[in-house]
């Protein structure tokens, strides 16, 4: 019983820790899984010297500066089409713990992002917060099926594809087009 | 206490002195260069999740510049370029002024900085822009849905 009692509690300890929190394969080339501890810069602050407040405000592209100045630019999060940088926003200039998965192709290495705390021992939060924040932005309910496809319902987007579409060559290329298929 | 006050003059000009330094060093040398090539998605392109270029792609690289990934130029070499900058415009995420130029072939003049290899391009100027060049929908469809 005691050691059963013992198991639950380790366990309970764990993910209260986290350390369920890891990311899952996507198949990718090259890949592997990692988490490391690093501090969320601005990119462009990082390599000009170019710092707005709040790296950027949410405009700028947001990378993870490793101890060993080892300067990550998150291209990927965990929600469809979208990048990292709404993930990593709230921890401008402060240190996180980053899980997620290298791939290694074309020769490049980069980084999806599928996990993040403030170091050490802060709150997991999975990389989905773009979908909440968009959600917030357009008035929709985060949960809806427009917010779920919402780089369908993106208005930047309607307005592109419904000036060039799909093909970027205009709506009259995309209908021969798909009339052809 | 003079000599006090100047251990702590002398402490605070040497932090003053180390932050320069380190503000420095963390601000690699840009490269003056011009590239031509394709607007491109950087996670399609260097995953290769899906296929990446032209007609096929643009409707995804859309989605994916409006999600905020960071937009690359794949220039004719092969050289892949993360652009962090447009002009006199710092905004990097679902800028719309990125997003028209997706996929067009163009020539830009910038600043290229080389991080832990990556390449990094800041843009100040398109200085041609042949619109979308690469036809390749024939071949592939519409990635990733057919539609």
């Amino acid at each position: 019983m005691r050691t059963i009692l013992t198991t639950m509690v380790l366990l309970a300890a764990l993910a209260a820790a986290g350390a369920a929190r890891a990311a899952d394969s996507w198949g990718l080339p090259g890949e592997e899984e990692a988490r490391f501890e690093a501090k969320v810069v601005d990119m462009l602050c990082e390599l000009t010297g170019d710092c707005p407040a709040e790296c950027g405000a949410g405009k700028r592209q947001l990378g993870l500066l490793m101890d060993d100045g080892t300067l990550i630019l998150p291209l990927k999060d965990q929600v469809p089409f979208a990048g990292a940088a709404a993930e990593l926003a709230d921890f401008c200039g402060k240190r996180v713990v980053a899980d997620g998965l290298f791939a290694t192709n074309r020769g490049h290495k980069v980084f999806a992002l599928h996990f993040v705390r403030e170091a050490p021992e802060g709150k997991w939060q999975r990389a989905n917060r773009f979908l909440p924040k968009w959600a917030a932005a357009n008035g929709v309910d985060p949960k809806s099926e427009e917010a779920q496809q919402w780089f369908r319902n993106d208005p930047q987007v309607e307005k592109l594809i419904a000036a060039k579409g799909k093909l970027g060559l205009g709506i009259e290329a995309d209908k021969k087009y798909l009339d052809s298929q | 206490m003079k000599p006090r006050i100047a251990a702590a003059l002398g402490g605070l000009l040497g932090m003053a002195l180390l932050g320069a330094t380190a503000s420095a060093v963390s601000a690699a040398t840009p490269q003056r260069v011009k590239v031509t090539g394709e607007v491109i998605d950087s996670w399609c392109y260097l995953t290769e999740i899906m296929y990446p270029e032209g007609t096929a792609h643009h409707q995804c690289a859309i989605w994916c510049a409006a999600g905020g990934i960071p937009v690359g130029l794949l220039g004719d070499d092969g050289t892949v370029y993360i652009i962090l900058k447009m002009g006199t415009d710092t905004a990097s995420v679902a800028n719309p002024s990125v997003l028209e130029v997706q996929t067009h072939k163009v020539s830009v003049d910038g600043n290229l900085i080389e991080r832990d290899g990556m390449n990094y391009l800041l843009i100040d100027k398109i200085v041609a822009d042949q619109g979308i060049v690469n036809l390749t929908h024939d071949d592939y469809g519409i990635q990733p849905f057919g539609e």
